[in-house]
């Protein structure tokens, strides 16, 4: 048992840190402040990205065999503090490095490694995640865009809604029902997102450019080689590649470092001196380092080789508390930072509304509590 | 960073667990409210629980996992601040130790009695310590505190004896952890309570858990309750003034936030004396007003976070 970074954690994290303040422009605040979908945003990863490759540091997590360093889960974290509490300057690509990389090495053919990993591993690939629809969303299960298997190809018909970076992706990573059964029914496709009969629409969103879009899928043929593992085993896949994923963004660095700004500016205007501020502002870091705890706990178990269950979503919405704490202490008590005088702290406003909704509700991880941590009696259906 | 209990630790759960089971459920029939436990308490002092902070290979940590599980039981013990404060008062202090801060020795303190040991917080940073003489604290059997609580006279109050010796900052850390440490106990016993009445109680032909209107207040306790054990362990173990701050702040805004909801799900049955749920919730309740309650707590935390923007 030991609460404080180890020396070797520690440098990691100032080699993190020196790393994106060598590579972001100047202007890095108000490009971030776009959202990770942003033309402007998605070009600078790009360079980012590379350029974190070229140091080892873009998937250091990634097990030896798959070219990684098999960095421990705490090293994962730290990088993924540092970036998101940066302003994600990987965009659309921390998904590559989070799960579609290694899912590709673990379920992929050879053609597909092939095609799709070395753009992985060198930090130039935008991914976008076909998974919600229209009548499809926290019950992804009843998705119904279906894939037709005929003469070696595929034949996709159907519409995805709300997914990010489409807009710029060159990849969608789609699931497509090929059969009957709710779960066993789904596969995957790794679809190249200039395949005829794909249109992409944006839908102007109050969370910054380029992060939700439409995709319509009409009579787009695609090799039956683009499949992703068996017919049917979409469910298997992607419930064993998101595994690493169910506590999702470090969402409470961000919206504590934000806080500690949010704090900084009041002091500099002489208005943090009021004591009805002070307790909103202890209220919300509360909440934050709450988080952050229920987090390193089950970190610290998967770093000590056991695997993550339901217990993930309660973490998860013990930070949908803090960016929501963190959110209403800004709009309240620095309202202009709305505007464009303090660009960090709007990205964080943006971006913290995403919460309790992307990647699983936060309806859902409350459920999960109440089934599968409290054992409550099931609900009937 | 390793959020793993050692060897140690567990060791030490498993020698409590084995003396509290004894202990683990209340008495039937007509019962104070704050009902205590001579025979546990002897227990815990005997085995030497309520010391183990002074033992380099427990610390904090180890009175936190202690107070913790005593805390889940129907029986208000003073073990938070025997385990927490007092190892900074030397060896053999009276109990039990009570907390409290000097402009608030008007209220009732939890467990004071006469011949207790009473430190006295100042907002200097400095603290006082007293023990009551006979005939100069009042017990209040009518209080709906589930706690012996006890009110110090004003002219004894005031034979408080400065202790510059005594680290006031330090001390406020402590009590904030034993603060913490309890309520965290508290809530898992209560969640628990709660969670076996609306499994088994039956409306409109099912359980009451099934309702989401009642599952969802369930799980946010559970998320409540579990951060606040991680975030109180890790404040423990970095024995870090505004982590226990913030940590004994969430504890008393997540007791504030529970304790109706659980009455509210067992309903008249939460009423009865015969369900042993006001044990736990009428145990939060005072902890939520200690030491100023939320508001000046969330102040104390502000303080010791950003010093500089509260000084402007």
């Amino acid at each position: 048992m030991d609460f404080e970074w180890d020396d070797e954690q520690s440098a990691f994290r100032e080699t993190i840190r020196d790393f994106i303040t060598r590579n972001v422009p100047a202007d890095w605040e108000e490009i971030a402040g776009h959202g990770p979908g942003s033309e402007e945003l998605t070009h600078k990863s790009r360079l980012f990205c590379a350029a974190l490759a070229e140091q080892d540091l873009l998937f250091p997590h990634w097990p030896v065999e798959l070219g990684g360093k098999g960095a421990d889960p705490w090293h994962q974290q730290i990088l993924a503090e540092e970036m998101w509490g940066a302003g994600e300057p990987r965009g659309a690509q921390y998904m590559n490095v989070n799960w579609i990389g290694p899912t590709l090495v673990r379920y992929g053919s050879e053609a597909q490694k092939e095609r799709y990993l070395p753009p992985i591993v060198n930090g130039n690939a935008i991914w976008c995640q076909g998974f919600s629809e229209p009548g499809a969303g926290s019950d992804l299960a009843s998705l119904r865009t279906s894939a037709v298997l005929e003469d070696g190809t595929y034949r996709i018909n159907g519409q995805k809604i709300w997914t990010s970076y489409a807009g710029l992706a060159d990849t969608c990573f789609l699931l497509v029902r090929t059969g009957p059964d709710r779960k066993s029914g789904i596969s995957i496709l790794l679809v190249p997102m200039d395949t005829p009969g794909i249109t992409v629409r944006e839908i102007p969103s109050i969370i910054g450019e380029g992060d939700i879009h439409e995709m319509f899928f009409d009579d787009v043929v695609v090799p039956a080689g683009a499949r992703l593992g068996e017919e049917g085993q979409a469910w298997e896949i992607i419930d064993y590649s998101l595994r690493n994923e169910r506590l999702g963004i470090p969402r409470y660095h961000l919206a504590r470092k934000t806080l500690d700004r949010a704090v900084a500016t009041l002091g500099k205007h002489g208005a943090f001196g009021e004591e009805a501020v002070q307790i909103e502002a202890a209220r919300a870091a509360s909440l934050c380092e709450a988080a952050r705890s229920a987090i390193y706990a089950i970190i610290s178990r998967r770093a000590h080789g056991e695997a993550v269950g339901p217990e993930a979503a309660a973490a998860r919405f013990a930070t949908v508390m803090a960016e929501r704490a963190v959110a209403e202490f800004i709009v309240e008590h620095l309202p202009g930072s709305l505007g464009s005088a303090e660009p960090y702290l709007k990205m964080h406003h943006q971006r913290g509304i995403v919460a309790g909704i992307a990647s699983g509700a936060a309806e859902i991880q409350l459920n999960l509590v109440a089934s599968s941590v409290l054992n409550l009696p099931r609900e009937p259906r | 960073m390793d959020f793993e209990l050692t060897p140690d630790h567990v060791t030490l759960l498993d020698a409590l667990e084995g003396l509290v089971k004894p202990f683990t459920t209340a008495p039937i029939g007509e019962v104070p409210f704050a009902l205590g436990n001579e025979e546990l308490e002897a227990a815990l002092v005997e085995g030497g629980f309520l010391e183990i902070a002074r033992e380099p290979e427990f610390g904090l940590v180890g009175a936190m996992l202690v107070v913790e599980r005593v805390a889940q039981l129907p029986f208000a013990v003073e073990a938070a601040n025997s385990a927490f404060v007092g190892p900074l008062l030397g060896e053999g202090v009276a109990r039990p130790v009570c907390v409290a801060e000097a402009d608030r020795l008007w209220q009732p303190i939890r467990f004071l009695r006469d011949g207790a040991t009473l430190v006295i917080l100042d907002n200097q940073g400095g603290a006082s310590t007293l023990t009551p003489a006979t005939g100069t604290v009042s017990a209040d059997p009518e209080s709906l505190f589930a706690y012996p609580m006890g009110l110090v006279s004003a002219d004894e109050a005031a034979r408080a004896l400065p202790a510059p010796h005594l680290d006031g900052r330090d001390l406020r850390m402590r009590a904030n952890l034993a603060l913490a440490s309890e309520a965290t106990g508290l809530l898992r016993a209560a969640l628990q309570s709660t969670i076996e009445h609306v499994s088994e109680r039956k409306q409109f032909g099912r359980p009451l858990a099934t309702f989401q209107a009642l599952r969802h207040r369930l799980a946010e306790i559970h998320v409540r309750t579990d951060s606040l054990y991680w975030m109180t362990l890790r404040a423990a173990g970095l024995g870090d003034p505004g982590e226990a701050a913030l940590a004994a702040l969430h504890a008393q805004e997540s007791a504030r936030i529970a304790v109706y909801d659980f009455h509210q799900m067992l309903g008249a049955m939460g009423m009865t004396l015969e369900h042993p749920l006001h044990f736990w919730t009428y145990r939060l309740k005072a902890l939520t007003g200690e030491y100023g309650g939320r508001g000046r707590q969330a102040m104390t935390a502000a303080r010791l976070l950003w010093p500089e923007a509260c000084a402007v």
